[in-house]
């Protein structure tokens, strides 16, 4: 009975903590990567560890035709970056230009949700000629600008020219934290023109159905196209998923010691059980059953019990882990990644979450068994039936 | 069984068999210092067919006598042979096996698996000794009926009297056909009236299928029904008595 119960008790915990862990893993993932990062990434060689404007991709449709028919990759965008000098009012800041596909990047990131004050902007000109520039909450702060003002921006051109143009403030993005609290969003093609790219890109970044297989298609990707350099995530972001894999080993480490109290409280429960039956196997051991067949008795005795308990812990942590998926835990502060606020801690519900635990309390029941049966199997039936 | 054995048995003891021999056995429990002599050079034989009881006080040794007896125990010198074998030179697994096919035993309480039920009980010996399903049924059913007990099979101990109890007991060391049937004060839980009527079904056993028992005791009532009295005292016998 209180081995039964400590088994459920086993069961629902790892279960509930394989679902907390691989769900706070993958939200963090999730965060971190969907703010602007994505999957994988396309650049010119070197690019990522010594950005030049002149640096470009120079055959991004053919790419994006390669990518099209890709079935694991869910969307893909390109960008091209340079710095600039914003010029306000009055003050002058430095900022970072991100020339965004103004139709497909929403697909890849969430842009759309940072917009804070205004409107996420178009990629055509409005009737005065000028194109639409979101900026991020820093250079607004410094400039003192808002929606509608107007926003010159001085950079120099891939050919080495000059280049200067004035913008209208469609959307304030993100907060003072985000990566691009310094940045001027202009559509790609308005950027192109801006930088004398043409219609060259510095990047071309893709999210995939399942974040697990960004390594993997990247590797295929990477055959189909020898030219450019194809990065997962793994390697955009190397010091983040290194933080990442520590704080997992750490989890593993909390889940070892959960795992390994799980492990003595049935070993003990099962002990207890059976020095309670003592008189039973004195009884059995009388009548002539063999040692091994009190092991084997007792093997199986755990087993069955194991087996029961883990239907009862599926049942009752089925509802516990889908709402835990569906709803989450409420944090009690919001994480913030880039002005986009989450709120909930969410699990995993997959079959790794369900029977992972189901094989590691099944062999828990086959080991924590032999020590109690052996013990059961060494009971004199002269001690057991006591002198009367 | 072949006519030569029965001949063979013949010549050697032409009215009786020997199923136990014990010569000088003595029992000691404890250090040298503080040494419990349980048995004291004890000699005998119980034959074939016989109703014994041990009998004598509390702390004599009945149930010590009774546990070497059924190979459950060693003997600290002397020799006990059952039927024809000596016990003392077995290992663990083969006495195991041998108290299966030879021996059955009765104990005070707690002699039955509280998790299975009475049939399952009585065919748990017949499993171990790989007795075919169909003929495990049969003889679960025959014993239960031997013993007054009919239709009550289905049933868990929690769900049988203290005296139904013991007859399933008796049904289960029947079930495996033993050369000898040992109860250890298997009336001390029950009240007289049903311990006696335990006793006649015993009897009746033995009489009707000619099962050797030997049963400790130390009611007067129960003594009473016995062929032979053994009287112990200070693990010595005081006084062997056949009716
Ligand atoms: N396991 C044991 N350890 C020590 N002394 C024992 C043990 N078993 C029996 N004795 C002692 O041996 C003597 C005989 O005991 P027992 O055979 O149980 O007598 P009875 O069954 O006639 O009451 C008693 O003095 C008892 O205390
Ligand atoms: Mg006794």
């Amino acid at each position: 009975m209180l081995t039964g119960l400590s088994m459920i008790g086993g069961y629902v915990l790892c279960a509930f903590s394989f679902s907390l862990q691989n769900g706070s893993y993958g939200n963090a993932i999730d965060i971190f990567t969907l703010d602007h990062t994505g999957h994988i990434q396309i650049h010119k060689e070197n690019y990522l560890k010594r950005p030049k404007i002149h640096k470009t991709i120079n055959n991004a449709e053919e790419i994006g035709r390669l990518l099209e028919v890709e079935a694991d990759i869910v969307s893909f965008s390109a960008r091209v970056f340079a710095p600039a000098l914003a010029y306000g009012d009055a003050k002058t800041s430095p900022a970072s230009i991100f020339g965004i596909d103004v139709e497909k990047e929403p697909q890849t990131s969430r842009i759309t949700q940072k917009v804070q004050q205004g409107e996420y902007f178009s990629a055509s000109m409005n009737a005065d000629g000028f194109y639409s520039a979101m900026i991020g909450q820093g250079l607004a702060n410094t400039l003192k600008m808002n929606v509608g003002d107007e926003l010159v921006l001085i950079s120099q051109g891939a050919d080495g020219s000059i280049a200067n143009d004035i913008y209208v403030v469609s959307a304030i993005v993100g907060n003072k934290t985000s990566h691009d609290r310094q940045g001027v969003y202009l559509p790609l093609a308005a950027a192109q023109e801006f930088l004398s790219l043409g219609n060259d890109v510095h990047e071309v970044v893709i999210v995939v159905d399942h974040r697990d297989d960004a390594r993997g298609i990247a590797r295929t990707l990477q055959d189909k196209m020898p030219d450019v350099t194809v990065s997962p995530w793994q390697v955009v972001e190397a010091t983040f998923f290194k933080t990442m894999e520590a704080d997992q080993e750490g989890n593993y480490f909390t889940m070892a010691i959960i795992i390994f109290i799980v492990f003595i409280g049935v070993l003990n429960t099962v002990l207890m059980s059976v020095l309670e039956r003592t008189r039973e196997f004195g009884v059995l051991r009388a009548i002539g059953s063999r040692p091994i067949n009190i092991v084997q008795m007792v093997f199986l005795e755990t087993m069955l019990l194991a087996l029961i308990s883990i239907g009862i812990g599926m049942v009752l942590s089925l509802p516990l882990i889908l709402w835990f998926t569906e709803v989450g835990f409420l944090l009690a502060e919001p994480i913030d990644a880039g002005g986009v606020a989450f709120q909930h801690l969410r699990g995993e519900f997959s079959a790794f979450v369900f029977f992972a635990p189901m094989a590691l309390i099944l062999s828990f029941a086959a080991v924590v068994s032999i020590p109690p049966g052996l013990r059961a199997a060494r009971v004199l039936p002269r001690d057991a039936l006591g002198a009367h | 069984m072949s006519n030569a054995v029965e001949t063979d048995r013949v010549e050697h003891d032409p009215v009786r068999t020997n199923v136990i021999e014990t010569r000088e056995v003595c029992r000691y429990f404890g250090t040298e210092e503080m040494q419990v002599i349980a048995l004291d050079h004890v000699s005998l034989t119980i034959e074939k067919g016989e109703f014994t009881a041990i009998i004598g006080p509390s702390g004599s040794g009945k149930t010590t006598l009774l546990h070497l007896i059924g190979g459950l125990d060693n003997p600290s010198s002397g020799t006990i042979e059952l039927s024809g074998e000596n016990i003392a030179t077995m290992s663990g697994t083969q006495l195991a096996d041998f108290r299966r096919d030879h021996i059955g035993f009765i104990f005070q309480a707690y002699n039955l698996i509280p998790v299975l039920s009475a049939e399952e009980n009585i065919e748990y010996i017949m499993l171990l000794q790989g007795i075919s399903a169909d003929r495990r049924k049969k003889r679960v059913q025959e014993m239960l009926a031997m013993v007054g007990l009919e239709g009550m099979g289905a049933r868990r101990p929690a769900q049988l009297s203290g005296g139904q109890q013991q007859r399933v007991a008796v049904a289960r060391a029947m079930a495996s056909h033993p050369d000898i049937i040992l109860a250890d004060e298997p009336t001390a839980n029950l009240d007289t009236k049903t311990g006696i009527s335990l006793l006649d079904v015993m009897r009746d056993l033995n009489e009707q299928h000619n099962m050797t028992f030997v049963f400790s005791t130390h009611d007067e009532k129960i003594m009473e029904r016995a062929t032979r009295l053994i009287h112990l005292r200070d693990g010595a016998v005081e006084k062997d008595e056949r009716k």
